[in-house]
């Protein structure tokens, strides 16, 4: 790979996240109303106590230059401000906090996704007509087009409200004392187990319908016609010939979605209380939190373009003819 | 290589299996008998502060007074009881607090008048700077109670001074933080502590640790002055969605929920072990009409209410005989709630009346009051307005409620079998209060009708200080002024007893019968709990619920329900679920020793483990070269 294409494609990933930086500062002061507006409703406060508010918040300022310059230089230099409903707390460490359950939950889901989906396309594609393909098919496209908290609830009430197999909620169990390290991964899996399932079903759908489609399209290239013929079972033709070079579209796929674990399954983790960055992010939304909201916003921006610029020379090491 | 790997899948098999036996046997294993006792309260609403004085949210308060004591707290009746203080006296312009000697605070440190002195002396410092701790909810108290001054001559003695012999001292709600931590604060920089978890309190239970979007734990304070509690642990729980926290009750990972809606409540209604529980909120839902310009002659310049109309009590006084009321109650709350008169609500039983002249729904009557007070009907069916243009009223809400917008179509049907044309629109609370505000706010007040609510304090001056002048371009809502009420509120503030409820009578109606509000309904706080696990509960005040109402004594008095008979319903407004009587089962909350879950667990290990060593033995077999 040239370096003129690496530094190209570093270039435009930095190019991107300025630009990101800055839209993350215009779009969420263009919303209507003002976060320090509620204050107003409570009967009590003074208004030099509303003015210091703002002033703390950096709301007294104009939006242009001093908002903009301050917002720029804090957040290149890391620091994020304060929550305004988290009050006293830093963004970067509710964000902190959140991030790992939402890497954890999308991340496992996306890997069994990939595996589960991947191979149900292969097969259904390469049984195309039959039985195992109208049925794996037909599946893949309800999965697809289900919500999260469709597939969630029921889950919920008949794994842990009715048969107390699983909890309802929540990463883990919240008090009782200290648990052991195993007790306490054994708890996390338990907590983990309804959500994982409901995300990786929600994700199955789209790996498997592309899957099948690029299989389809592999099943009449010439090589998978020689590798016939040379006696091959068809299991062995499907494995090591067809599936590897179906893969290749599957690429962007999975590292668009890797881009998107930060920004979570929002109705997932809402459903199932999961503390990640989806029921950060409603309630953020809910409560006018200008700081958090611009946080995920870069942070699951600044995801998506490492994603791609990591596909983007990925690509040029699998495929020469993108490396000028 | 490939009968390698297989190897591995199969071990990764068996190790799944083992793992998923675990699994299952950590949800079936029992509850040991040393095992800490945790009570678990689910809430919809997330924690905004751990400092008491950055709380906006029913669920913070609910927080600090677990930690902290109030310096009086409240009786079952909601009513004055022993807190911070064991007792006190009322002389005509001071009440002496006698705080009990010997408390302590959870970290061990001696809990005396001078932390009361200290919390008290912050609050009053902030207020004659004409400034705020923090929000501004909890100082505030002092300032209405006309608190001026406060000595400590001992370290069981606090002297407040008052400019009046009312009693609403006793209700301030402010709490009584430990000076040894905080003494070095001054106002300002109390409102901006974090108070990091651990906290030292002496309440019942003391905040141990706070997860952000999670939850809140408590642990018991061995120090607390009154009955220890039954919990070792009390933890609140954020719910993003009230059907995960319905579910959550019902499987027993929680012993409470707080702020289930209709639907859920009936649902819980016919579960075991579960009882339900419909509160009086204190507070309400209302039509404010934008009246800007009453009282004070005031007119905004490309903004106000579209039409002079809403200046007109009679005009808004027709419009309160459109609204069936009982309807609303019925459709739009599911019949949880009570319907709506006077602007202080029932739940402060003290204080309430019911309006002297109240309207009654008849569409009949309201158009010919309209007819009456000179809106007529023009051919097409539309009511004018003095000026004879259609009358058109913007009504707005919040997007906070999901039952507002249900209210508003049952508002424009009616109000349209009027003639009065309505056009709804539904705005994030931020926005809407910048609809809302007038000039003296920074607005432009261009609405007609406002559908929204409020909550009050134990005390009904919270509420009623909205409709005040002065509250223009802040909390009010109307921009209604009246120099009579202003007097009034002047007046009952200094009284205490009957002669206050008097005056307060005279405010009630006041307010009705100008119809600056029609209050649709009060509503109600639908909670839900466990009887299996924990038996006591008791509701606060009477109307109200076991928790999230005033005060943290509810959390004392629950005890082990597996030791005594489930109670059946305490007190009138709880609905018993059918068996909530029956005989508890026995603790744990997942349904402990169930054969039945153990023998499934046992049959999927043992299937996934035979499973795995079939397959291992199937891919040692000699293979078929294939190519």
């Amino acid at each position: 790979m040239s370096g003129r294409y690496l530094s190209r494609k570093l270039l435009q990933a930095i190019v991107t996240i300025v630009a990101i930086v800055l839209l993350n500062f215009v779009l969420f002061r263009m919303m209507p109303g003002s976060p320090d507006r509620i204050l107003l409703k409570n009967p009590n406060l003074d208004p030099s106590v509303i003015e210091a508010v703002r002033a703390k918040w950096g709301l007294d300022k104009p939006l242009f230059p001093d908002q903009l310059v301050a917002f720029v230089g804090s957040t290149f230099t890391g620091d994020l401000g304060y929550s305004f409903k988290f009050r006293g707390q830093a963004v970067t460490d509710v964000i902190a906090d959140r991030v790992w359950p939402t890497v954890l939950l999308v991340g496992l889901g996306e890997i069994v996704s990939i595996i589960v989906g991947l191979a149900i396309g292969a097969y259904t594609g390469w049984r195309r007509g039959g039985t195992a393909d109208r049925l794996g098919n037909g599946v893949s496209l309800i999965l697809y087009s289900m919500p999260y908290f469709v597939i969630g609830m029921p889950l919920i009430v008949i794994f842990a409200a009715g048969l107390h197999w699983f909890p309802t909620s929540g990463m883990g169990s919240i008090g009782g004392g200290n648990k052991s390290l195993v007790d306490g991964l054994i708890d996390l899996v338990r907590h983990l187990a309804l959500p994982l399932t409901t995300v990786s079903l929600g994700l199955i759908g789209g790996y498997s319908i592309l899957m099948r489609s690029a299989i389809i399209e592999t099943r009449n290239e010439d090589y998978i016609t020689t590798a016939r013929a040379k006696g091959l079972p068809d299991g062995r033709v499907l494995r090591a010939h067809a599936f590897p070079n179906a893969l290749l579209p599957m690429v962007t796929l999975i590292a668009i979605n890797l881009g998107y674990v930060i920004a979570g399954a929002i109705t997932a983790e809402v459903v199932f209380s999961w503390p990640g960055l989806g029921t950060l992010t409603v309630s953020a939304l809910t409560s006018r939190d200008y700081p958090i909201l611009q946080g995920i916003f870069l942070l699951l921006a600044g995801s998506v373009v490492i994603a791609n610029l990591l596909a983007d020379i990925a690509y040029g090491f699998l495929d020469p003819r993108v490396r000028t | 290589m490939r009968s390698s790997l297989r190897r591995r899948g199969a071990g990764l098999l068996a190790l799944l299996g083992l793992t998923g036996g675990l699994v299952f046997t950590g949800v079936a294993g029992p509850v040991a008998a040393s095992d800490p006792v945790v009570f678990r309260a689910g809430t919809t609403q997330d924690f905004d502060a751990s400092n008491p004085y950055q709380t906006a949210l029913v669920s913070g308060y609910e927080a600090f007074q677990l930690t902290y004591d109030l310096m009086v707290g409240f009786d079952d009746n909601a009513q004055p009881a022993p807190g911070f203080a064991a007792s006190w006296d009322r002389t005509p312009d001071a009440v002496t607090f006698h705080i009990r000697p010997g408390m302590k605070w959870s970290d061990g440190q001696p809990a005396t008048a001078q932390d009361a002195c200290f919390s008290w002396q912050v609050a009053l410092d902030a207020i004659k700077a004409d400034s705020n701790i923090g929000l501004g909810y909890l100082d505030s108290g002092l300032k209405d109670a006309g608190v001026t001054k406060v000595e400590c001559p001992d370290d069981t003695t606090l002297i407040a001074s008052t400019t009046d012999q009312s009693d609403r001292v006793l209700q301030a709600y402010l709490p009584i933080i430990p000076k040894h931590i905080y003494g070095k604060d001054d106002y300002k920089k109390l409102g901006d502590e974090k108070f990091d978890a651990p906290l030292v309190g002496t309440g019942p239970y003391t905040l141990a640790e706070w997860k952000t979007g999670q939850f809140m734990r408590f642990e018991r304070n061995k120090n607390y002055w009154g009955k220890q509690g039954f919990a070792d642990e009390v933890v609140l729980q954020v719910f993003s969605s009230s059907d995960t926290m319905t579910q959550a009750l019902k499987s027993g990972d929680l012993e409470y929920a707080h702020g289930v809606n209709a639907d859920q409540l009936k649902q819980l209604k016919t579960e075991e072990n579960i009882q339900t529980v419909v509160g009086s909120a204190n507070g309400w839902t209302q039509l404010a009409f934008n009246s800007y310009g009453t009282g004070t002659g005031k007119t905004i310049k490309g903004g106000g209410p579209s039409t002079k109309a809403m200046l007109d009590p009679a005009f808004r006084d027709a419009l309160g005989y459109a609204v069936d009321k009982p309807t609303l109650v019925d459709r739009v709350l599911g019949g949880f709630g009570d319907v709506g008169t006077t602007i202080v609500p029932p739940v402060l039983g003290q204080w309430h009346v019911e309006p002297t002249t109240p309207r009654t729904f008849n569409i009949d009557l309201a158009k010919q009051k309209l007819d009456a007070a000179g809106y007529p009907l023009d051919s097409t069916g539309n009511r004018l307005d003095k000026e004879g243009k259609p009358i058109v009223l913007r009504l707005y809400m919040p997007d906070s409620d999901e039952n507002y917008p249900k209210a508003a179509e049952f508002i424009k049907d009616w109000y349209g079998q009027l003639g009065v044309q309505v056009q709804t629109q539904v705005y994030d609370s931020d926005t809407l209060v910048d609809i809302e505000l007038p000039p003296e706010g920074g607005g432009k007040a261009k609405y007609d009708i406002s559908l929204w609510g409020w909550a009050g304090n134990p005390d009904p001056n919270g509420l009623l200080e909205i409709f005040r002048c002065d509250e223009i371009g802040s909390s009010s809502d109307s921009n209604w002024c009246s120099k009579d009420y202003d007097g009034l509120y002047d007046q009952e503030s200094k009284l205490a007893g009957d002669a206050r409820k008097a005056v307060l009578a005279q405010m009630q109606n006041m307010v009705y019968d100008q119809a600056v509000y029609d209050i649709l309904y009060y509503d109600a706080n639908l909670d839900a709990y466990r009887t299996d696990k924990f038996a006591g509960w008791r509701n606060q005040p009477p109307n109200g619920t076991p928790i999230f109402s005033y005060g943290d004594e509810q959390y004392t008095l629950l005890t082990d329900a597996t030791a005594v008979p489930t109670p059946g319903p305490t007190v009138a407004g709880a609905t018993a679920a059918p068996g909530a009587t029956e005989a508890p089962s026995t603790g744990g909350t997942s349904g402990s020793g169930n054969n039945t879950t153990l023998l499934i667990v046992i049959v999927i290990v043992v299937l996934v483990v035979l499973g795995g060593w079939w397959y291992m033995r199937r891919s040692r077999a000699p293979k078929v070269e294939e190519e």
